[in-house]
């Protein structure tokens, strides 16, 4: 009769992964990708994605993708295609050059069967051909949706917005997946306690990742919304992974470092698909017995909240623990928060300069974790 | 992996190289067979191979697991190596390396990149159906037919076999097959469902599926189909459409044949028999998918297996810590296979209540269920508010459930001879004593002067020896 203490209650072992979501952040970057095109066309580039996401989608039954672009002004959503009117911009008769170029790079083999997503291709399993109509569809109609003025206008991308449209798609798609939520029905505030909740509740039904593919060198002018959300995404335990093909930002290595993500900086782009099969694919449970790639050392600077330049020492207001490069504000007014902040003081002042510690620091609230060490001492604001 | 595709698994394991070799042709295969058939550890090392330029070397393998997971990656490496899916190979300088088989990786790439020609995810019909049936009504036919299926086998045993028209109309085929794989036993005309048999109707839909077909797959050969390609054609159901309509133009004499039978189990749908098209139903499409993996939403065992008001859709069982049952079904199928190990009192429309007692529980134990078949069956349908605890059903009725079955257990049974009538304390005692100095003897009761023992020769033989010496 002993044995029956030892019995384990929870029969169902279920041993089978939880469907994972990946969410990919394509950086689409017209001015970044001319300069890849020699090594990587955005063409094949977008046909090994497609190959990476089809490996996504066997991997795991349950197991879903959401593609976004940041593109050069906006951030656009390639799969899945969002409901609603979608601004059909007047230049759709350039469709037709995009979708013969596309279905070119659908078949990277060279096969090119020409196929309307309307018809039904016998060689190609139902799910995966959906997605990738969609996602060349879409990201046809993006191209051809840009213009030369947009080009002109910014030299960079959308990064953060792309960043934030993921972690809402994670967001919701989580919620949708927790078939009984049971502390929701229970206490409508527990809604709030976000990650607690999460904690508490056995089956977890969705893990989350998300994947930047990026290009574009210099990201700094977006610090803070691309902060914000590596925060909400290390507060939801959702790892970034970044792929940066070309380019650096001090920026995408402290959200892969941030949120336990995987960084890499391939020195050969041309085999994007098996740097993507070996290094990204995995996914939370497979992490768990793999190694996986990180970046080396990580550049905690900051960027200021005047200039968006990545400074080594900076200014912080002793309220809000916004950065400035500057202490010259205008009527010595923090901009962030409006409270008095004379900098000039401490300007005066040398600063102590401590060695930079190379430590990661995991948790700190707000921005200021990747401050230096070395900050000089605002003053604390007086008024006179 | 489910409880179904590990089935599935240990089948395809057992088979050999040259059949593996022919299955991999088919992209369709080689996709179901990496989707469901895998570890999810196997699933990143094929992956990692699959365009490599050249063989992985295994020392970069071990190096790219953590150390502590050196089980997990043994586990899927000998999974990989028994499907013939990754060749060792050993260079000149002694170096071992992987690589993926060679097919495999042609038909995977071309599964994964939607090349080729092989047409092998079904061709869709082109010409419309003028009938064409939806998926409402595929689900319908599915349902239907599997719980006919279903009643077949438990309808005798519950006695409610002669209570409806369901379980009737099960083709000769099908009954020929729950035979053959044992799971039920006719018996003077009636049909009487197995120990097998119980277990195959407590699990979920899916792998009550994998189970049939794997009967059929057993004794494929032996209907003159070549197993391959009975395999390639399943592997290829799971791949289809649901609601969509295929034309049959394309398949070979033995999946023609197969279709017929496979429309029997209501797994695909033919609007006649000699139809130029057929639709793949939910239980077909769902069978290369984890249906625990979507155990949420859309699992196939609780679509099915369930009423069709959406208030029942996720499960609908409740039971109390005072053992009573409340299930909200009007299902026969789902009323009898309670009645399996419930002691069901009243009915109502659209519910069933009854009690778990020692007795109907070890009347199940003693059909052959056990209680842990019991149990999941419990938890795989209870109702979304029990789902709300954790463990879904309350401890005490899980342990007492396992209690009243090792109550069952602590009877031991011996095949044996009780002897008695002895005349006098003194002979009892001496052929006692003898009895147990040879280790024979199982029980005595003195007052009664009666002993049981398991084996016989040597008593007797004293016996008769003791007789003829008085």
């Amino acid at each position: 009769m002993n044995a029956i203490d030892g019995t384990v209650r929870q029969v169902k072992t279920d041993d089978t992964p939880p469907p994972s979501l990946l969410a990919i952040v394509l950086d689409t970057n017209p001015h970044a990708w001319a300069h890849l095109s020699s090594t990587l066309p955005l063409s094949s580039a977008i046909a090994n994605l497609l190959v990476f996401i089809n490996a996504h989608l066997a991997s795991g039954n349950a197991n879903e993708v959401a593609v976004i672009a940041s593109h050069s002004r906006r951030a656009q959503w390639l799969y899945p295609t969002p409901k609603g009117p979608i601004s059909h911009h007047p230049s759709s008769n350039g469709d037709a050059n995009g979708d013969i170029e596309m279905n070119g790079v659908s078949h990277p083999n060279g096969s090119t069967t020409t196929t309307t997503p309307a018809k039904e291709n016998a060689n190609k399993y139902r799910p995966f051909s959906t997605v990738e109509n969609a996602i060349l569809s879409n990201l046809s109609n993006l191209l051809s949706s840009t213009t030369e003025s947009d080009l002109a206008s910014t030299p960079t991308t959308l990064i953060g917005g792309a960043l934030s449209l993921a972690l809402t798609h994670i967001a919701k798609s989580t919620l949708l997946h927790s078939p009984v939520d049971p502390l929701a029905s229970d206490n409508p505030l527990s809604a709030l306690a976000d990650s607690e909740s999460v904690a508490r509740t056995q089956r977890i039904p969705l893990t989350s990742r998300i994947l930047i593919i990026s290009v574009s060198g210099d990201l700094a002018n977006q610090y803070i919304p691309v902060m914000n959300s590596i925060f909400a995404a290390q507060r939801k335990r959702i790892p970034i992974d970044i792929l940066k093909l070309a380019g650096d930002t001090v920026l995408l290595q402290q959200a892969s470092d941030a949120t336990g993500g995987v960084y890499m900086k391939p020195e050969r782009p041309e085999g994007l698909l098996q740097y993507l099969m070996m290094a990204f694919l995995p996914d939370a449970v497979a992490r768990r017995s793999l190694v996986m790639p990180s970046a080396g050392g990580v550049d905690f600077r900051a960027a200021c909240f005047c200039h968006r330049k990545v400074v080594d020492i900076g200014y912080v207001c002793s309220v809000c623990l916004s950065i400035f490069c500057e202490p010259n504000l205008p009527g010595n007014l923090c901009l962030t928060c409006g409270s008095y902040l004379s900098l000039r003081a401490a300007q005066t002042a040398t600063p102590a300069l401590v060695a930079r510690k190379k430590k990661k620091r995991k948790r700190v609230a707000g921005t200021d974790s990747a401050t230096p060490s070395g900050t000089p001492a605002a003053t604390t604001p007086m008024h006179p | 992996m489910s409880a179904s595709s590990s089935q599935a698994l240990e089948y395809l394991e057992l088979l050999p190289r040259q059949t593996h070799t022919k299955l991999y042709e088919q992209p369709s295969t080689v996709l179901a067979v990496f989707r469901c058939m895998l570890p999810h550890l196997a699933k990143s090392i094929v992956m990692a191979m699959l365009y490599m330029p050249s063989p992985f070397p295994a020392a970069d393998l071990d190096a790219w697991f953590r150390p502590e997971a050196k089980k997990e990656k043994e586990k899927a490496l000998s999974v990989l190596d028994q499907l013939h899916i990754i060749v060792h190979r050993v260079d000149a300088s002694r170096q071992v390396s992987y690589e993926l088989y060679k097919g495999f990786q042609r038909s995977l790439r071309h599964a994964l990149e939607g090349s080729g020609t092989h047409g092998s995810f079904g061709v869709p019909a082109s010409q419309p159906d003028p009938n064409k049936v939806d998926v409402a009504f595929l689900d319908d036919y599915a349902r239907k037919q599997w719980e006919n299926i279903l009643f077949y086998m438990v309808g005798s045993t519950v006695g409610l076999a002669t209570s409806g028209a369901l379980g009737q109309d099960v083709g000769t085929g099908t009954k020929q097959l729950l035979k053959m794989g044992d799971f039920v036993k006719v018996v003077n005309g009636r049909v009487n469902i197995t120990q097998a048999g119980f277990s195959f109707v407590l699990q979920d839909t899916n792998a009550q599926v994998w189970s049939l077909l794997i009967v059929y797959l057993r004794n494929a050969a032996a209907l003159g189909m070549s197993e391959t390609d009975v395999l390639s054609f399943l592997f290829m159901l799971g791949s289809l459409e649901l609601g969509q309509d295929y034309t049959t133009s394309t398949l070979s004499p033995t999946q023609l044949k197969l279709l017929e039978d496979l429309s029997q189990f209501g797994i695909i749908y033919r609007s006649s028999d000699d139809a130029p098209t057929f639709y793949p139903t939910r239980l077909a499409t769902t069978l290369t998918s984890d249906a625990s993996a979507l155990s949420a939403s859309q699992s196939l065992s609780t679509s099915l297996a369930t009423t069709h008001t959406d208030t029942t859709a996720k499960g609908f069982i409740i039971i109390e810590t005072n053992y009573r049952l409340y299930a909200y079904t009007s299902s026969l199928l789902q009323i009898a296979v309670l009645s399996l190990f419930t002691k069901l009192t009243t009915r109502h429309p659209n519910l069933v209540s009854g009690k778990l007692t020692k007795e109907s529980i070890t009347r199940a134990v003693s059909l052959g269920i056990s209680s842990a078949q019991i149990i999941s069956y419990l938890t795989a349908h209870a109702h979304p508010q029990m789902q709300k605890q954790q463990p879904f059903l309350p401890p005490t009725v899980m342990d007492q459930i396992r209690l009243w079955e090792y109550e069952g257990e602590r009877m031991e049974i011996s095949t044996g001879y009780l002897i008695k009538e002895f005349a006098t304390e003194g002979e009892y005692r001496d052929v006692a004593g003898y009895a147990e100095s040879l280790g024979v003897l199982v029980w005595r009761n003195d007052s009664k002067r009666v002993f049981f023992v398991d084996r016989i020769e040597q008593v007797s033989a004293y016996l008769s020896r003791k007789n003829r010496a008085g």
